[in-house]
């Protein structure tokens, strides 16, 4: 067999199996972002017949767009925080469902349900549950910050926008980390029991580090997944009260479609991109350091 | 060897089963979205079948256009039309503009005046050669749809809005036929009005916070009742973009925006003004829980869907003064909202022919134009039949068109399609207190003198 003839059979071997989905992703993915790039130096939109090159005078408006940074900053807040509350709970919720209890697996399977949930059927019902059954409640209780609806005031509307997030994917991140605590060898565990570890030092120094690596996952699909938030955001809140929970994603969707400024939506998505890839990687390299061998 | 064949052959049918599923997508400049089923057909002398869409804003009566195209289909089977249905003030905008991008612009569309002028280039003009029937429309209403000279947009709907009010209640408040919708001409009755209902228990009005509402209903009879010529509206907002005027220097806007304080002080949803639940408030409204509502006659075809509601309504005007004489205080708003229009840049003559013989039967046809008329709507064509009796909100606006009594909405047409979601943003920041009305002034004056405007 010679090295050309190994080399083809190695090509043929990738194309025929790895083929199709270099292709789709290719034009799915990487022709539109390079499309997108090259017209982000043009006035393109779909509303004029012809367009021209216009430089970087589409990068100079994003700078001056005051909203966009605005919104920026708050979907930042709004990923910090679901990222945090998100990974407590699911790491709380593994921890107390790996023991032996009853209803073991119908309870991880209820957790598991609101993930199945796709985002805006979730939101309707939320917008629902906040508008109406939370101001009954608040009514019944006699409190007054829940009498009127989460999502009218800008604060709030965001804070229901997290607890919508933290509760459609616990129970995903909660699978995650259960695979995690099952793969902790029970060697390990043992021994430090013997050397007379409490509960609370087991987890801190046995428990913890040998999960880093379930960590790094969740957190990089909690970043990613929050800084990209669409569909929750329209069916939830729509920008609402008065155009403040736009996120960064609707933002960018507004500004191009709605605003008919193609350049300037186009190019804040290419700087929204850089920063969410910057963001995750980062995150996934400096975690990466505290992984640990049992 | 064996087996790297059989996953060859495998691959090469899951390509070709990709392949085979979904329509062509085209490109701008081809137009190549054309019927898919040319071929199929098959024998030369049979009429070839050709698929148009549709793109619908009106979305409280998407089923009525589904049922007309399925009609229609029953008696012209070779043209088969797609409905693109859109949800009520929901990415509507959007959603035009993706399939324009994409190029899948529909066929020929129902949208508003100003994405008449956005998207002129690409409009068929009805003339009098491809659209003798148009001829059939009244006076001034194709006006409505003539920009730049050409007519672009066919009229098919006449509508109005103001305040509504429901008969029961008020009769019950005030006494069976005591009260005369037209003895409203200064806020001053108004509060009257609103503070009688409010003696009997009624909350007197309801504003629908939503952006659409306030910013594009409301906020636009600051411009539309400068004057009685759509000139005077678009001047006006003109001079706001040029920095010759600020906003709050018209006396129209303080009026305005004094009863829209009155509004909002009597407002049924004023413990939480911004939920904008449209489906929960046009329920309230029809079972009477307030007297009055801010709306225009298209909420008919909601009231229709549903049960144990009051039938009867009538409008009131939106004073913003208290003189009796000035306009806009004893005039409701009356007009065309809506136009449809064919796509001449991103499809085939055929289609384009297709969309022209559709409209002519949904518009001038009697069987076409019953589904308009069964949903309510007033069309502007002289061979209307003249014994259907509309309902009493569409009946209502029509007895102040005879007095004529009406404000001149014709700049709404020229105003740009992102205006009523980001100046309405603002009027809900002002209902809910969240700014005041010198901000509120502010944040109109920048967006009018920002970019692209």
């Amino acid at each position: 067999m010679s090295k050309k003839s190994k080399l083809l059979g190695n090509i043929g071997n990738f194309a025929v199996f790895a083929g199709p989905s270099v292709i789709t992703f290719t034009c799915v993915l990487l022709v539109p972002l390079i499309y997108g790039v090259y017209l982000t130096f043009t006035n393109y939109s779909p509303i004029r017949i012809t367009y021209d090159f216009v430089g970087f005078s589409n990068f100079k408006s994003v700078f001056t767009d005051k909203e966009f940074w605005q919104q920026f900053v708050k979907t930042l807040g709004y990923v910090f925080y679901s990222t945090v509350f998100c990974n407590l709970l699911a790491f709380l919720l593994a921890y107390l469902l790996t023991g032996n209890i009853k209803a073991r697996d119908f309870l991880r399977a209820g957790f598991f349900t609101p993930n199945l949930i796709g985002g805006i059927v979730l939101g309707y019902i939320w917008k629902f549950i906040f508008a109406n059954v939370v101001t009954k409640l608040g009514d019944i209780l006699g409190y007054q910050p829940l009498m009127t609806s989460f999502l009218t005031h800008p604060d709030r509307a965001i804070v229901a926008m997290i607890i919508v997030t933290v509760w459609q994917y616990a129970g995903y991140l909660m699978i995650i980390y259960i695979a995690g605590f099952v793969g902790i060898p029970q060697d390990v565990q043992e021994a430090s029991e013997i050397d007379g570890a409490t509960g609370l030092r087991k987890l801190y120094s046995i428990t913890i580090p040998l999960m880093v690596p379930s960590f790094i996952i969740c957190f990089f699909i909690m970043i990613s997944r929050g800084f990209m938030t669409y569909d929750l955001n329209l069916a939830l809140t729509n920008g609402q009260p008065y155009g403040s929970t736009r996120l960064a994603a609707m933002h960018i969707y507004q500004k191009a479609f709605q605003a008919n400024e193609y350049g300037i939506g186009q190019a804040e998505a290419i700087i929204f991109f850089i920063t969410v890839a910057v963001a995750a990687v980062s995150q996934v390299l400096l975690t990466k350091r505290f992984e640990v061998e049992a | 060897m064996k087996n790297k064949l059989l996953v060859l052959l495998l691959v090469l049918t899951v390509f070709s089963l990709t392949a085979c599923g979904g329509n062509t997508t085209g490109t701008p400049a081809t137009g190549d979205n054309a019927s898919s089923n040319v071929d199929a057909s098959g024998k030369s002398n049979a009429p070839k079948t050709v698929k148009i869409t549709y793109f619908n804003t009106s979305a409280e009566v998407n089923t009525m256009f589904e049922n007309m195209f399925k009609r229609y289909n029953e008696l012209y089977p070779n043209v088969i039309i797609e409905l693109i249905p859109t949800g009520i003030g929901e990415g509507q905008q959007e959603k035009l503009q993706s399939l324009y991008a994409s190029g899948n612009a529909p066929t020929f569309m129902n949208v508003d005046p100003a994405n008449v002028i956005e998207y002129q280039d690409h409009l068929l003009e009805f003339t009098e050669e491809n659209a003798p029937w148009l001829s059939l429309a009244t006076d001034g209403a194709v006006d409505g749809g003539t920009f730049g000279g050409k007519v672009l947009g066919a009229p098919w709907s006449v509508q109005g809005y103001g305040l509504l009010y429901n008969k029961r209640v008020v009769d019950e408040i005030f006494g069976k036929g005591n009260f005369d919708p037209t003895s409203i001409k200064t806020r001053d009755a108004l509060k009257e009005f609103f503070e009688k209902c409010e003696a009997a228990g009624v909350p007197a009005t309801m504003l629908h916070g939503a952006n659409w509402s306030l910013g594009g209903h409301y906020l636009t009879l600051v411009y539309a009742v400068q004057g009685p010529k759509t000139s005077d509206g678009t001047g006006f907002i003109d001079k706001i973009k040029s920095g010759e005027i600020n906003i709050e220097d018209s006396p129209i806007f303080q009026g305005y925006m004094d009863t829209f304080d009155l509004l909002a002080k009597y407002n049924y949803n004023k413990a939480d003004p911004l939920v904008g639940d449209f489906s929960r408030d046009v329920q309230a409204f029809g079972e009477g829980k307030c007297a009055t509502y801010f709306m225009g006659d298209w909420l008919w075809t909601t009231m229709v869907t549903l049960e144990n509601v009051d039938q009867e309504y009538g409008f009131i005007p939106v004073p913003w003064s208290n003189d009796p004489n000035a306009y806009g205080n004893s005039e409701v708003v009356m007009v065309l909202p809506k136009f449809q229009c064919i796509n001449k840049s991103q499809n085939t003559p055929e289609q384009q022919q297709a969309a022209l013989e559709a409209l002519r039967w949904m518009l001038t046809e009697p069987e076409g134009q019953q589904f308009f008329l069964d949903a309510g709507f007033y069309m502007p064509y002289k061979n209307v039949r003249d014994d259907i009796t509309y309902n009493s909100m569409t009946t209502s606006i029509s007895e102040y068109a005879q007095r004529g009594k009406t404000i001149n909405l014709g700049c709404f047409s020229y105003i740009s399609g992102d205006a009523w979601t980001e100046t309405g943003n603002l009027m809900l920041k002002y209902l809910s207190g969240a700014i005041t009305r010198d901000e509120l002034a502010k944040g109109i004056n920048n967006y009018w003198r920002s970019v692209n405007r």
